[in-house]
């Protein structure tokens, strides 16, 4: 067993964690409110020293980008919310921030996430280079389709739709099977990286 | 009261208990396994395997403590990886508790390779062979700026040095000097990056993603987008392996140490799946 005494804080709060399992007890709550408060002061410690320092302070301080007093300006509004009065130059800041988000997001998000995954899905006699690549973009293209008409609620699932929206389902169902295994992978591995630690680093059990 | 609603009935800390017992049991009496590397994984360790001397590979730690256990073996791999092919590394993260975490993998694996080195050239130096950037905020602020000037984005690295007195920092620029970047995140950082970094300057993106979040990014890979990735402790263990295997790089493998206890684990959930739908449908046919 370890005599670092880090180790050993690290080790109870792994266990007042894990107590939840049995039930909602004061020695979690004590450990989640730890977790939060820690997290938020290093947070803001980390924020001031190492990004509004020296992008901010040091430069404007020694009289160089002295524009950049505006955009401190414009950020500060953020804390005209505890001011009532002028609570509403609290837009001023989120206008900027939503106006920039959308402008860089839309037409890249478009790009990334649309044309490029259709094109993926797409067809082509070049597909068929390698038949077991020949094989799978079918199947996926099959899948997308099929996915697609089981969302499609403006027509009644007649024709040529029933049997494709079916087909759907089975896709949709064989991706939450999928999702759900790799959920329970992840979980477990998060169980043995805590365990390893309580084994290992703590009690020395295993080597 | 039959067997099957005795089993509907159990107390869920007894399962917890069971799987306690599965997953701790093999960690104390491992078997041996060698995962085979998978086709995403296989992809990524070639294209980085590939990287020339001039080129540099960019690992984003964009993971907290709360993912640690399967996301940090990749990011060690990773390093061992590169700093056995002298490739040229960058580090930075997105997530503000990502920082001690790259930290704590960097301190790792450059003592790993310094505690053999033999000559200067061997060693891995601070400056010349790897940079730490730190962390910035928020994340489309670096991923779109390191795009047109690495230092303008990240004026200081994390230990206070100006980065534009690094000597790594004099051949890179921008994305046009990386060859491929790495996420490795629990988030949706990846995502950001192939929608700004990969989309707007034609990057090469690779990702290393929680099991969770792995079913999200194949479409991502299916379309060449992200040129290969790890995912889950798995993702981990089989990079882990060909880093091992193939460079004959020395060092502990967390995830590979991890997988006899995951299989047994996992063996233990399929049964448990069994029973209960088994004992769902015998109680339904009983109720009618």
């Amino acid at each position: 067993m370890t005599h670092n005494p880090w180790i050993w804080i690290s080790a109870i709060l792994t266990l007042g964690i894990f107590s939840f399992l049995y039930k909602e007890n004061p020695f979690y709550r004590i450990c989640e409110h730890l977790f939060i408060g820690i997290a938020n002061g290093y947070s803001i410690t980390f924020t001031w020293h190492r990004i509004l320092m020296p992008t901010l302070i040091d430069p404007v301080s020694h009289g160089h980008r002295l524009w950049l007093i505006i955009f401190a300006i414009i950020g500060a509004l953020y804390f005209t919310r505890f001011i009532p009065k002028i609570s509403w130059l609290v837009r001023i800041p989120i206008a900027v921030v939503m106006g920039y988000g959308a402008g860089a997001s839309i037409p890249r998000g478009i790009d990334a996430s649309i044309v490029e995954q259709v094109r993926a899905t797409v067809v082509t006699k070049s597909t068929f280079a390698s038949v077991y690549n020949g094989i799978w973009a079918l199947v996926i293209l099959i899948g997308v389709l099929a996915t697609i008409s089981y969302f499609f609620f403006s027509r009644e699932r007649k024709g040529i739709l029933k049997p494709l929206s079916y087909t759907g389902i089975i896709f949709i169902m064989v991706g939450f099977g999928a999702s759900f295994g790799y959920t329970v992978m992840a979980r477990i591995s998060l169980l043995i990286g805590r365990l390893t630690f309580l084994l290992r680093d703590w009690l020395g059990i295993i080597h | 009261m039959s067997f099957w609603e005795k089993l509907s009935k159990i107390d869920r800390r007894f399962i917890y208990f069971t799987l306690f017992l599965a997953v701790t049991i093999p960690l104390i009496f491992p078997f041996n396994l060698r995962p085979k590397p998978m086709p995403p994984v296989q992809k990524l360790y070639n294209y980085i395997d590939t990287i020339s001397q001039d080129k540099t590979l960019v690992v984003s730690v964009d993971y907290t403590p709360d993912t640690e256990p399967e996301l940090h073996p990749m990011s060690i791999a990773l390093l061992r990886h590169a700093f056995a092919r002298h490739i040229k590394v960058g580090v930075l993260t997105l997530q503000l508790l990502g920082l001690g975490l790259a930290q704590d993998a960097l301190a790792t694996v450059t003592h790993e390779f310094n505690s053999r080195a033999q000559t200067n050239s061997d060693s891995i130096i601070y400056g010349r062979d790897y940079v730490f950037w730190g962390w910035q905020t928020p994340v489309l602020v670096p991923i779109l700026g390191m795009g047109e000037n690495i230092v303008g984005v990240f004026p200081v690295d994390y230990y206070g040095n100006r980065t534009d007195t690094l000597p790594i920092m004099k051949h890179l620029k921008n994305y046009n000097d990386v060859a491929i970047l790495v996420s490795i995140s629990g988030s949706a950082i990846p995502f950001y990056y192939i929608t700004y970094a990969q989309t707007s300057f034609g990057l090469k993106i690779g990702a290393g993603s929680t099991a969770v979040q792995a079913a999200d990014f194949y479409p991502y890979l299916n379309s060449g987008q992200v040129t290969g990735m790890m995912s889950g402790m798995k993702g981990g263990a089989e990079y882990e392996e060909m880093v091992a295997s193939k460079l004959g790089v020395p060092g502990r493998r967390k995830a590979t140490e991890a997988m006899s206890s995951q299989t047994v684990s996992h063996i233990w959930i399929m049964i448990l799946i069994i029973f209960g739908n088994i004992g769902y449908f015998a109680l339904r046919r009983r109720k009618k």
